[in-house]
């Protein structure tokens, strides 16, 4: 549990496979390097592509990135059981004394995986274009309450047909207005909104005004536009009629 | 954190929570060697072999030295001339498991049972554990929480050797997928082939007597494993 904000920040970063997570944290790291102390975690299904992504893109000392492995139970690592997880951040944490921010990344896995409290004191979610303008409408504990969820790849979306705004004001939906941002690393004023976003995040940690929360945990399944939906056998959802709903 | 004082708990149900891959302990990434074993040549079809030959080897070295520490943490729980005598068990240990690996992954491991014990036996284990000592693996730590939850030493033997088998057994279903139901009597088929050894084990009582079977084979696929870029498990 985080036990003190005198410690660094625990960033998470969720999201499907293929959505640039690994990318996001290079942006991350070099639009922030200059003003926090940094480290980074990956948890890759087959261990240490991402932190050897990472360290070559140069953005960080290769010291500073390090790999976990996840038994092939990338969703398990993050949330049923942090322990290897939480290791590593304790030793980089000691080990580069004082980090301001450690990001650790999830291993692509699937819509549904989150992160636990008891590991990170925030996460991201990640979608991105290429994945379809309709995923950030289907939900799911991620993309509804992750604390930013981010719309990635914006620069793509001429070439796969979808509507950015379309797909962030689903999003905004889906979150009951908690905060979205339409990501492109090649975008200056998208690189900029997130760069505000964690700073202010890592003020409030360092105050103790930020209070970390569970997104929720894996859903077998998910319906869009009702959220009060009564999951017993008695319930009078017309799933017939309703050609939105998605059983993921 | 602390279960209510007046209610005893069971040794053998201790056992079982301590044996149950679903304890979030940090015990998933690791395959007990299998996925080192795999990837330097051995075939599928000598899994359950190989099971056997880890539970009557490495198993017993790693439960000897469970008890051990068990021995010493029971003579003294608490107090701080355990914490000398601990750090000779995992000198005994290391000395015993002469690949860096796979001292790094039982340390690795050993620290998620620091947490468990520190959350959870908190008054019985207190200070045992001297924490500017060499790390100790998973095995002393084990042996510490057994003296505080009251296992007994053949318990303990048992306990380790089923808890790497599972541990295998888990991970071969990952790594070379076969009938998983083949793969659960693997399991016992392990634990029955440790079982005439269980009782010299659980009699050691310092630590030059933990048996030292060292398997140079294993040892070398792990050390060889930890260099590939590609694998599911620490170890």
């Amino acid at each position: 549990m985080p036990d003190s904000p005198s410690r660094s920040l625990r960033l998470g970063i969720a999201g499907p496979v293929g959505v640039g997570k690994s990318s996001l944290i290079a942006t991350l790291c070099r639009a922030l390097g200059d003003e926090l102390a940094l480290g980074v975690i990956t948890n890759d299904i087959y261990t240490d592509e991402d932190a050897r992504f990472l360290r070559s893109a140069g953005v960080l000392a290769p010291e500073r990135i390090r790999a976990v492995e996840t038994g092939a139970c990338p969703h398990t690592a993050i949330r049923d059981d942090v322990t290897a997880n939480l290791l590593a951040v304790e030793d980089l944490e000691q080990d580069f004394a004082p980090l301001d921010l450690v990001l650790i990344e999830s291993g692509g896995d699937n819509l549904t995986a989150t992160f636990s409290p008891a590991l990170v004191d925030a996460q991201l979610f990640v979608l991105d274009v290429a994945g379809g303008g309709d995923v950030a409408r289907k939900g799911g504990p991620g993309i509804a309450r992750a604390d930013l969820l981010i719309v990635n790849k914006t620069d793509l979306a001429p070439h796969v047909g979808v509507d950015v705004s379309a797909m962030v004001a689903d999003a905004r939906t889906a979150r009951a207005g908690a905060p979205v941002i339409a990501l492109s690393r090649h975008d200056p004023h998208s690189v900029a909104q997130l760069r505000a976003w964690v700073l202010a995040l890592v003020d409030r940690h360092r105050s103790g005004d930020h209070t970390p929360i569970d997104p929720g945990p894996m859903a077998p399944h998910s319906h869009a536009h009702d959220d009060d939906h009564d999951h017993d056998a008695h319930h009078e959802h017309p799933h017939d009629a309703d050609d939105h709903h998605d059983h993921g | 954190m602390a279960p209510p004082t007046d209610t005893l708990v069971d040794p053998a149900t201790v056992a079982l929570l301590l044996a149950d891959g679903r304890l979030p302990t940090g015990g998933h990434v690791s395959s007990a060697g299998l996925e080192p074993a795999l990837r330097g040549g051995m075939p599928a079809e000598s899994i359950r072999e190989w099971m056997i030959g880890r539970a009557t080897t490495v198993s017993l070295t790693e439960a000897g030295t469970a008890v051990v520490a068990a021995h010493l943490a029971r003579r003294s729980p608490g107090q701080n001339t355990t914490a000398a005598g601990l750090d000779a068990v995992t000198a005994a240990w290391a000395a015993r498991t002469p690949s860096p690996v796979q001292r790094r992954l039982s340390r690795q491991l050993g620290r998620g049972y620091v947490r468990l014990a520190t959350a959870v036996w908190a008054a019985a284990v207190g200070d045992t554990m001297n924490p500017r000592g060499p790390q100790p693996p998973r095995s002393v730590v084990l042996g510490v929480i057994a003296a505080a939850a009251g296992i007994e030493a053949a318990s303990l033997v048992r306990l380790v050797v089923y808890e790497e088998a599972q541990a295998a057994a888990s991970a071969a279903l990952k790594l070379e997928p076969q009938d998983p139901l083949l793969v659960a009597g693997f399991v016992l088929d392990a634990c029955a082939a440790a079982e005439p050894h269980v009782a010299a084990v659980a009699a050691c009582r310092r630590p030059e007597e933990i048996p030292a079977a060292s398997t140079p084979q294993s040892e070398g696929w792990t050390q060889a494993h930890s260099l590939l870029t590609e694998r599911l498990f620490r170890a």
